[in-house]
């Protein structure tokens, strides 16, 4: 088994932490309600977990604590303390972006006057690639603001996914009798 | 997940050596590890992520629990250097190679990078990755090359390549292409061509950056289970697409099952923890909650019960600490057992005063 045991504890502290925070005061949460609570700081935690080192934790955050989303408050009380809230605008260096499209629309010129020159088979197996990166980048929070680090960022956000996974998985076990 | 004696050292003189020294030693070791694939050691928190994932666990305890803490903590706050550090990863990946003249080149490139700066080599080295110098004539204030040893090695099996890429050079294919040219920021790559290929500057930098990325498909790869057969980048990202979805589905089925466990959870969790909000936020948490919850235990029959349920709980799942798994949950199903009488409520509350 991977050795994910401290982000483990991380991940279920900062959780127990969000759940107690949230507006769980209220007996009549519909179990729909309390899904969505419990899956949203799940999500938070696991962002915050990750302290904000990666593109997709922050654009996840940032999502969350937009003003006009509904649980822009309970982003609030679980992170609220903490005044180094990330924010997805100040990670991705407006400098290296205008300099990344710059470079993409450069190449992307050149690859369109090669492309003729291209056998086709190579030709069909970019596009499919291309396709399915795009497909990727859906999936992924803050996906589409990543063009450079989109498999990276992938890797990193498949291991939290697991660890939540494994975190909420043996609570829902131990706590069903 | 491999593991062998050279890297195991290298790996350990790495996490010892805290001041921005550049693993020289590492690159020298190259020749021997042409066919592994280990990651270089680092902390959950650093953005080289994939070096857990393939690190063997006791390794990667220790790893994770040496430094850790401190180095989480004492870590820099992501900024653009640091990001520009496991940015330029991707490029520098060409520069390894296991010739004589690479050994050379990169013994010259490391005792040049060792004068790099400290702060941000340091951050880098937290995550152990390697530092390799394009040109030994150039020095960088801002950002060392680095680059993951098992990237750099998967180069070493290509016999050496120099190229020199320039900051714009060709994009081969789809977005997921890291731009070896953080031009801003990246000196020349100097990659030797091979034999009967061309060498034409164009296609040396395409193979280096198609190299990178499959690079990092070797990495997924292995994450995602059942990835190892495949080949082809295309159905490696279909399988990636799968899991991530797959993991996403877990995710919400889960959250749903533990909305309906009991609706009395957070009732009780509201009632008895934000009382003692205050004190509990802390890491003292689970020493708080451990001796409110044996008293609890002893009164009740039922709630042993439910006690051994959860410890053989824990014991099933070697990976998690058990120590945590008693602490974080069951002062929750500790919970569950209570109806919603007010004199256990306010029994725990009370015994969670006296503890602070």
């Amino acid at each position: 088994m991977r050795p994910h045991s401290s982000l483990k504890q991380e991940f279920l502290k900062k959780w127990i932490m969000g759940l107690q925070r949230c507006s769980f005061s209220k007996k009549n949460m519909s179990i729909l309600e309390r899904r969505k609570t419990i899956k949203f700081s799940a999500d938070i935690a696991m962002a915050s977990a990750r302290n904000g080192t990666t593109c997709w934790s922050r654009a996840l955050i940032s999502n969350a604590s937009k003003d006009g989303s509904n649980n822009h408050h309970l982003v609030k009380q679980m992170l609220g303390p903490e005044s180094n809230r990330p924010t997805v605008a100040a990670n991705i260096a407006p400098t290296r972006r205008a300099l990344v499209c710059k470079k993409i629309v450069k190449q992307s010129r050149r690859i369109r006057r090669r492309r003729r020159k291209c056998v086709a088979t190579s030709s069909i197996a970019k596009h499919l690639v291309r396709k399915r990166t795009q497909i990727l980048k859906s999936l992924i929070p803050g996906g589409e603001l990543m063009k450079i680090r989109l498999i990276e960022e992938t890797l990193d956000y498949i291991a939290s996914l697991i660890v939540q996974v494994d975190v909420m998985r043996s609570l829902a076990r131990a706590s069903e009798p | 997940m491999e593991s062998n004696p050279g890297t195991t050292e290298t790996r350990s003189n790495l996490t010892a050596s805290d001041g921005g020294q550049v693993t020289a030693f590492e690159s020298l070791q190259f020749t021997d590890e042409i066919h592994r694939l280990i990651l270089a050691p680092t902390t959950i928190n650093a953005s080289s992520f994939t070096a857990l994932v393939e690190l063997p666990p006791p390794q990667a305890v220790e790893l994770l629990h040496s430094p850790d803490s401190t180095k989480f903590i004492a870590a820099k706050p992501p900024n653009v250097e640091d990001f520009k550090g496991s940015f330029r990863f991707p490029s520098n990946t060409s520069l390894i190679e296991p010739d004589a003249r690479f050994s050379v080149f990169s013994g010259e490139a490391n005792n040049g990078n060792e004068n790099r700066d400290s702060p941000v080599s340091k951050i880098l080295n937290s995550n152990l990755e390697k530092a390799v110098k394009s040109e030994p004539a150039e020095t960088e204030s801002a950002q060392p090359l680095v680059s993951d040893p098992p990237v750099e090695k998967r180069r070493i099996k290509r016999k050496g390549r120099e190229n020199k890429v320039k900051g714009s050079t060709k994009k081969s294919k789809t977005a997921v292409n890291e731009s070896s040219e953080d031009a801003e920021k990246l000196p020349y790559v100097h990659v030797r061509a091979r034999r009967g290929q061309a060498t034409d500057s164009h296609s040396l930098a395409e193979r280096a950056r198609r190299e990178k990325i499959n690079a990092r498909m070797k990495f997924l790869q292995e994450l995602v289970p059942g990835c190892n057969k495949i080949s082809g980048t295309a159905l490696v990202l279909d399988e990636i697409i799968n899991h991530v979805q797959s993991l996403q589905r877990q995710v919400e089925f889960l959250s749903m099952r533990l909305a309906a466990v009991n609706p009395r959870i957070d009732f009780n969790l509201d009632s008895v923890f934000t009382s003692e909000s205050g004190s509990l936020m802390d890491s003292n948490f689970p020493g708080l909650v451990m001796p409110v919850m044996w008293p609890e235990v002893q009164g009740d029959g039922h709630r042993q019960q439910y006690q051994h349920q959860w410890n053989s709980d824990a014991l099933q799942q070697p990976v998690w600490g058990r120590e945590v798994h008693n602490n974080y949950i069951t002062p929750e199903k500790s919970l569950l057992t209570y109806d919603s009488s007010a004199n256990s409520v306010t029994l725990q509350a009370n015994q969670l005063k006296m503890e602070l």
